[in-house]
């Protein structure tokens, strides 16, 4: 591992004057300063202001009001959004980690014919553009022309149905499947990779069936996976929590419950971006939803400082 | 789009942590009393599910590819069909011919194209020089200029949106593809500039010094020495600029669609979500329109994976 940071100080770099290396630096720094530090800034001074659409001219300073409202208001949308959100990802890591461990361990099976096909075949959803495939999953929820009720018709009588996109659940569990899909492939990489570094003995050790198997499993092959599984498990976690494209184009954060409450499935982004852009918002309200996206940048910079950390103490345990 | 790229950086990373971590842990003597175990358990049973297994996980993993191929194909239909076919019973292109010629397809992917090319070509200038000075010169504010950038990296753009909205809009930018090329490139660059400079950290100094004695410039050393012995990482790193627009609907819609009005000036994916919105268009069409505009993608994304064990070096992790 050449980690050049620990032993170019010793070295001779190239020497130029201070005015090049600064040219060299500029179009980035001049472009993430203007378009990606610049919102961020402007988001922190927004979320203390009171700026909506109609009094752009006039709003001004207001402190910690927005996050008091927030916070502390009892019809507050903040936990409700959170709590749905946090949901989501524990059920979608869940999965991610029984589907991802299942295929890897069958996968790394030597007795199994046609390795090379399952593999392929297993990992196309992790090729496919997610944007498409979230609405082409969309169309295979459909109630009445979907597939996956067709299907459910020949099997079950003309009257079968789930209502997938439509009911508060049936929405929850289809965003699942989705993510799932196409997220699963993932994990099955990172473990599959983990696995074939375990010694061959102790890789077989783990594939054996029966009672004694899991025992095995759970004893010899797990704490050795362990390493590789918990930083792809932030990581994905991170990452679904602030899901949107996938969530948004199959159920637009619905369905809606009751009228004060955000839908079903909008997740922090969601909600956010329904407060902006949503049609049925006739004055949005720009500063308040600054102070909600702060308050969701703390969330998520902590857990990616915690993940980096956890990472990186991780990597100097394994070399040392 | 950077949440989209700093993804492929940390699936990298986690498989080469995994690949380096797990032998060094694995002295244990259990070997033995495993193999005894797997013997004694008939095998055949368990395979057995294990095919089962593999074989619900592949329907799973292929049906909506299986599906969306198969009504692209079938023909003569009307807005929605109720009847259904394992293969379409008279398969026909005449989704596609649609497609082609009714819908502005065409405009669509032209109007992606450039979107992520010039995305790509931004992102590739600004981050390899930022790289090189990062990785070549040793300054004042190195180490914070680096920290810094991850520390941008945290903060996905989606959170700003009010300020983009405004920002944008300030800038007449709104409805216009250039807003949408400066909000993509200004998100692949953490990542670019990251992974391009820790591929420059492998490649030793030495080449460009020696480059340089023989009268070249830095400028030159740079560009003639350093640029093409890094073609793994600057390919890896295109190709996730690239397909990270090809993908992105939230700043597009807020970019582009502002008004509302569907037509022309879309991306694809805007273009295809309209589509599917408006309850006129057939699925048969849709699923056409999806094929044509994924099989490049996917078949970019096959080809691109050389480059991906050898290209993406995040963290200065690289074998």
């Amino acid at each position: 591992m050449s980690h050049g940071y620990d032993w170019e100080g010793e070295k001779e770099m190239i020497k130029v004057s201070r005015v090049t290396i600064f040219l060299y630096l500029l179009p980035m720094i001049i472009t993430i300063g203007l378009i990606t530090l610049w919102p961020i800034i402007y988001t922190f001074y927004l979320s203390f202001t009171n700026y909506t659409l109609f009094n752009s001219d006039t709003y001004g300073l207001i402190g910690f009001g927005n996050y008091q409202k927030l916070i502390f208001t009892t019809d507050t949308d903040l936990f409700f959004v959170i709590g749905q959100t946090l949901l989501y990802v524990i059920v979608c890591v869940f999965f991610f980690l029984l589907i991802g461990m299942s295929t890897a361990l069958a996968l790394n099976n030597q007795k199994i014919k046609g390795l090379g096909f399952w593999r392929v075949a297993l990992l196309v959803p992790w090729a496919a553009p997610s944007g498409i495939t979230a609405l082409i999953w969309k169309f295979l929820f459909n109630y009445d022309f979907g597939p996956i009720n067709q299907i459910g018709r020949v099997f079950f009588g003309k009257g079968f149905g789930i209502p997938w996109i439509t009911t508060p659940w049936g929405a929850f569990v289809a965003v699942v499947i989705v993510n799932v899909w196409l997220s699963y492939p993932f994990f099955t990489i990172v473990i599959l990779g983990a696995l074939q570094s375990v010694p061959q003995e102790l890789g077989e050790a783990a594939n054996v069936d029966g009672a004694g198997a899991w025992q095995r499993f759970t004893s010899i092959t797990l704490p050795l996976l362990r390493p590789a599984i918990t930083p792809a498990t932030i990581l994905s976690a991170i990452t679904t929590f602030q899901m949107f494209t996938t969530v948004y184009l199959i159920t637009q954060g619905g369905p809606i419950t009751s009228a004060d409450k955000p839908g079903f499935t909008e997740f922090v982004m969601i909600y956010m971006y329904k407060r902006i852009l949503g049609s049925d918002v006739a004055n949005p309200h720009y500063a308040f939803i600054a102070a909600f996206a702060i308050m969701m940048f703390i969330i998520l910079g902590s857990a990616t400082f915690l993940a980096r950390s956890l990472g990186q103490s991780r990597r100097k345990e394994a070399l040392a | 789009m950077s949440d989209q790229s700093m993804n492929a950086s940390t699936r990298s990373e986690a498989v080469s942590t995994a690949q380096r971590i797990v032998p060094a842990k694995a002295r244990t003597e259990e070997g033995s009393l495993a193999l005894t175990l797997q013997r004694r358990f008939l095998p055949g049973f368990g395979l057995g599910l294990i095919y089962l297994f593999l074989t619900l996980m592949t329907i799973f993993a292929l049906f909506p590819v299986y599906y969306v191929i198969q009504a692209s194909l079938a023909g003569g239909q009307n807005l929605y069909t109720t009847d259904l076919h394992i293969l379409p019973a008279n398969p026909t292109l005449d989704n596609y011919v649609y497609a082609f010629t009714q819908l502005p397809l065409l405009n669509w992917i032209g109007n992606t194209f450039i979107v992520c090319s010039l995305t790509t070509i931004i992102g590739l200038a600004f981050s390899t020089t930022g790289a090189y000075a990062l990785s070549r010169f040793r300054f004042n504010g190195r180490d914070a200029t680096l920290n810094g950038l991850l520390a941008i990296q945290a903060f996905p753009a989606l959170l700003a949106l009010p300020a983009y909205y405004l920002l944008l809009n300030s800038l007449g930018l709104i409805n216009n593809l250039a807003g949408l090329v400066i909000v993509y490139s200004a998100g692949t660059l953490v990542f670019g500039a990251w992974n391009i400079k820790g591929y420059f950290d492998t490649l030793p100094v030495e080449l460009e010094q020696a480059a340089m004695i023989d009268g070249a410039s830095h400028f030159q050393a740079f560009w003639r020495v350093t640029l093409p012995l890094a073609t793994p990482a600057i390919a890896a790193s295109a190709i996730f600029m690239f397909i990270g627009g090809w993908n992105e609907y939230a700043l597009a819609n807020l970019v582009l669609n502002a008004n509302d009005t569907a037509g022309s000036n879309l991306t694809f994916i805007l273009g295809l979500y309209s589509l599917q919105s408006d309850y006129h268009t057939p699925w048969g069409i849709f699923a056409a329109s999806s094929v044509i505009i994924s099989v490049p993608l996917i078949a970019l994304f096959l080809y691109a994976q050389r480059f991906f064990k050898s290209g993406l070096t995040i963290g200065g992790v690289k074998g």
